[in-house]
């Protein structure tokens, strides 16, 4: 073979090959890692995808999603025009339609809905990716719409919720600095891998590592103690280790004493939490509770790295986070070097070092001008405490019910319908719109019930900004056109927000002047950002100092950490709304509902992580298939299949008092007996079907995904 | 110095990175009938409470005394000097399948036109200084491209540092 041949084969980079490399950054999943990639690019095409070795984020590496990605730009479900229906809604008959039509008929129709109902009747939907979030929450509060909503109505949210009810605001854990990690709920191994690159750093250096997980996985292999607690049964183990570290006197009398509010109710509350009682209520040993709780109050300092949603997606979520995140408090681990330290985010829910307007930017105009968002009339908590949105979950009972004012328009990008618990309850909502638009990459199921579909384009065809908590930045530069007709999110935003004939000086401005408005107060700049395409740090960093709450008190009403919230006190009497973090088991669970539990005795658990998936965002490329070729399939103990006749692959039928599925059957010790795990949003075995629309935390508004009841037969 | 792939099996956590990459370096696709060069196993020990799961990514160990090499009857498996790669001529492979019964680790796989197919350590890449693609993406660095005898190297030492510090714990207890 010729050298050329031999470099051509290779895919290496060099003028003889005609192979480039560009920079970009991977989104697949998103919004705390977006690995920085080295994209080798020939005539115009990626043909390689690798991780970028000066990016400090990933170091060169990709997770199986990422380096999946090239599988992705060119998947043959790529939209290629903007499309008009013109079958009946779900059929999928579409015709190409220009640009300007598609913007043109969406902006009418909206302008028409806002005269005739107002601008609130017109919705604004974020679903993956999250870049564009800013400046389409922009063009909805702009246009006079409070209804920007996002797929962190099931996501990170009722976290965020538990974290101010007790802290005002989160504490992240200082992984770096940590001398005791609690993981609650997480695998970054699977979904994380700076995380998990940190948490072996971590052990290298003596962390002790607690992990409470109902699975086993990377991380629970890794720990030094790991807590397989029941599914939904978090708020009781956190409470049980409170009681051992409130009897043993391990708890921080100085932050108690002066930094606290309620601290004697709550105490009160947690005398009924032996260790004993926990280990009834939770499946992990009183030994291992006392154990767990005496490592995390006298190992100093100690953090809690908490999970986007695994916590959060149970009918008692926000309460069983509360009283997770309680013990930090407890501990006096808030706010510290190595403890859960509070660092200001930067753009997009990420801190990168540097100050930035985006909150000035995303909210032209005050809630208190818009009518009120939808879902905060059923879910008032999240009105109070989530500044940022509405809450999705509600969408469907509105469109339904028209009050308090009817909803006529929706446009969503990246909308899946499969998010929702009761997912075709959702669809048949969607058809009583005015108008659907969907913008998205590929012809999804969402896609063809929408009016107009609009091609958006991967991330390495757009422009970004980005930031890293080790202050890195980047403003990312497309590494090849849009393919075929598609277009970037934001600049399908500018274009409706012209066409809507909006009267915002930055959208007239353009992009990239909106990002330099943002960056004002860093003093970085988009020409700066542009000289380095692979990202930078950030010219003096913001330093982050310790116990910030010394001189501005906490951000709750009574200025204190909150045992007891000052905001759930004003709904006493309200069940779920306790303002002590009450332990309460899932709605649907053997000690709920017995009569239930006889019929189906299996624990639901969905949408743990797997590592090849992120949402159903990767279902369709042959590579990350590949690593699950029997998926659909559904994760069973072996002991349970045994009793069952099943076999690996058999199939099986998951059924609720809602509805059912047929999935293979996958066996492994990965999951507890007496759980059956699915992965969610399958094209063909979709789990969340088996739910009910109402299945939802009374408090956050977010389903009970991770615990229902379900039964499991052989077909 | 020649290098080779080893994997520290206390640092695979099954994420299947280094397949996928293997695939995109290599344009395999599993549509087309195609498999990975690289392949996770997993092995469960154990019951609940006390389960235990552990990954491994296996692919051609480039063997020294190489079973398939000496097997091949039409010299279609040869040695490349400089880098110590076992690699396949595909012209000259006749698919007679010998390579996969001497190979004692499962490896050589045959592809659509019953030709054999395996990893060739990236050759082209290692050749101008790159590390082979599987280990260039793995996100735990369980994946190392090293000098022979470097892992053993960083275990010994690890090991020592470990007894070192252990001992005069022993020696404070009595």
């Amino acid at each position: 073979m010729k050298k050329v041949e031999r470099l051509l084969k290779g895919k290496i980079p060099s003028p003889d090959t005609g192979i480039e490399i560009k920079k970009s950054i991977c989104t697949i999943c998103d919004p705390t890692t977006q690995c920085g990639l080295d994209l080798y690019v020939k005539n115009g095409k990626v043909i390689k995808v690798e991780g970028s070795k000066e990016h400090p984020y990933n170091m060169g590496t990709l997770c199986s999603k990422g380096a999946a990605l090239r599988q992705y730009i060119y998947s043959e479900d790529r939209l290629k025009t903007p499309l008009k229906r013109i079958g009946s809604r779900g059929e999928g008959r579409f015709s190409p339609v220009t640009w300007d039509e598609a913007l043109e008929s969406i902006a009418e129709k909206f302008n028409e809905v806002k005269q005739n109902y107002g601008p609130e009747s017109v919705v604004f939907f974020a679903g993956y990716t999250k870049y564009f979030r800013p400046y389409l929450k922009r063009l909805a509060h702009s246009f006079g719409s409070p209804n920007y909503l996002t797929e962190s109505s099931t996501c990170h949210q009722a976290t965020a919720m538990a974290q101010k009810l007790t802290f005002g605001q989160p504490g992240r854990p200082d992984i770096k600095n940590t001398k005791c990690l609690l993981v609650w709920s997480s695998n970054p191994f699977h979904t994380n891998p700076g995380n998990a690159r940190a948490i072996l750093k971590g052990k290298e250096r003596g962390m002790t590592l607690i992990v409470v997980d109902p699975r086993e996985t990377p991380t629970t292999a890794l720990a030094d103690l790991h807590l397989k607690v029941r599914p939904g049964t978090d708020g009781a183990l956190a409470l049980a280790m409170a009681n051992v570290i409130i009897n043993e006197k391990l708890y921080d009398y100085n932050f108690i004493s002066n930094y606290s509010y309620g601290f004697d109710d709550y105490k009160d509350y947690v005398r009924e939490f032996s260790p004993q009682r926990g280990e009834e209520l939770t499946g992990v040993s009183a030994d291992k509770i006392i154990k767990a709780a005496r490592m995390y109050a006298s190992i100093k300092p100690a953090a809690i790295m908490p999970s986007a949603s695994p916590v959060v997606h149970h009918t008692n979520g926000v309460q069983n986070y509360r009283a997770v995140f309680a013990l930090i408090g407890l501990t006096g681990n808030y706010d510290i070097y190595g403890g859960n330290l509070v660092i200001p985010e930067s753009f997009i829910h990420q801190p990168g070092l540097f100050l930035t307007k985006e909150h000035e930017f995303v909210q032209p105009r005050q809630w208190s001008e818009m009518a009120p968002r939808i879902g905060i009339d059923r879910f008032p908590v999240w009105g109070e405490v989530i500044d940022e949105e509405a809450q999705a979950m509600y969408i469907p009972f509105q469109i339904h019910s028209e009050k308090p004012y009817p909803l006529k328009a929706l446009i969503g990008f990246g909308m899946n319908y499969r998010m929702w618990p009761d997912p075709k309850g959702l669809l048949e909502s969607l058809k009583k719109l005015d108008l659907f638009v969907n913008v998205d990459l590929f012809m999804t199921d969402t896609c063809k019930y929408a009016d107009i579909v609009l091609p958006a384009c991967t991330s390495v065809e757009r422009s970004e900004l980005r930031c890293y908590p080790m202050g890195y930045i980047i403003f990312t530069q497309p590494a090849i056109e849009p393919l075929y007709d598609s277009r970037s999110d934001v600049d399908i935003i500018y274009s409706l927000a012209e066409k809507l004939g909006l009267d915002d000086p930055l959208f007239k401005a353009g992009y990239e002047a909106t990002v330099d408005w943002i960056l004002e107060p860093s003093g970085i700049t988009v020409s700066e950002l542009k000289k380095h395409p692979g990202g930078m740090f950030v010219p003096n960093p913001i330093k982050i100092s310790e116990k910030k709450y010394l001189n501005t008190g906490f951000k709750t009403s009574t200025g204190k950490m909150e045992f007891k919230s000052s905001v759930l006190e004003k709904y006493e009497g309200i069940p779920g709304f306790e303002a002590i973090p009450i332990y309460r088991p899932p709605k649907y669970s053997r000690e709920s509902t017995p009569e239930m539990a006889k019929e189906y005795p299996f624990v639901l658990n969905t949408g743990s992580r797997l590592p090849m998936f992120i949402h159903t965002r990767t279902f369709r490329l042959s590579w990350t298939k590949s690593l699950r070729p029997n998926h659909p399939s559904a994760d069973i103990n072996p002991s349970d299949a045994s009793l069952l006749g099943i076999t690996q692959d058999d199939l099986i039928r998951i059924s609720t008092p809602k509805d059912s599925i047929i999935v293979k059957a996958n066996l492994t010790q990965m999951v507890q007996p007496g759980v059956i795990h699915m992965y969610h949003g399958h094209p063909d075995a979709d789990v969340n079907t088996l739910f009910e629309g109402d299945y939802l935390d009374p408090l956050s508004g977010y389903p009970g995904f991770k615990s229902a009841l379900c039964k499991i037969e052989k077909v | 110095m020649r290098k080779t792939i080893y994997l520290n099996i206390e640092l695979c956590v099954g994420c299947g990175a280094c397949v996928v990459a293997c695939m995109d370096q290599n344009d395999i696709y599993p549509e087309k009938g195609q498999a990975s060069f690289r392949r996770i196993y997993k092995m469960e020990e154990g019951e609940f409470p006390e389960a235990n799961i552990k990954y491994i990514s296996t692919g051609c160990l480039h063997c020294e005394d190489s079973p398939c090499l000496i097997g091949c009857p039409t010299g279609a498996i040869t040695r490349d000097e400089t880098t110590g790669a076992i690699i396949v001529n595909q012209e000259l492979c006749i698919g007679c399948h010998s390579c996969a019964i001497s190979c004692p680790f499962g490896v050589p796989r045959f592809n659509v036109n019953g030709k054999m197919e395996k990893c060739n350590l990236c050759l082209e890449r290692v050749e101008v200084g790159l590390e082979p693609a599987c280990v260039r993406v793995c996100p735990t660095f369980a994946l190392t491209f090293e000098p022979l005898n470097k892992l053993q190297e960083t275990k010994e030492s690890k090991f020592a540092l470990n007894l070192m510090t252990t001992i005069p714990k022993v020696g404070t207890v009595r």
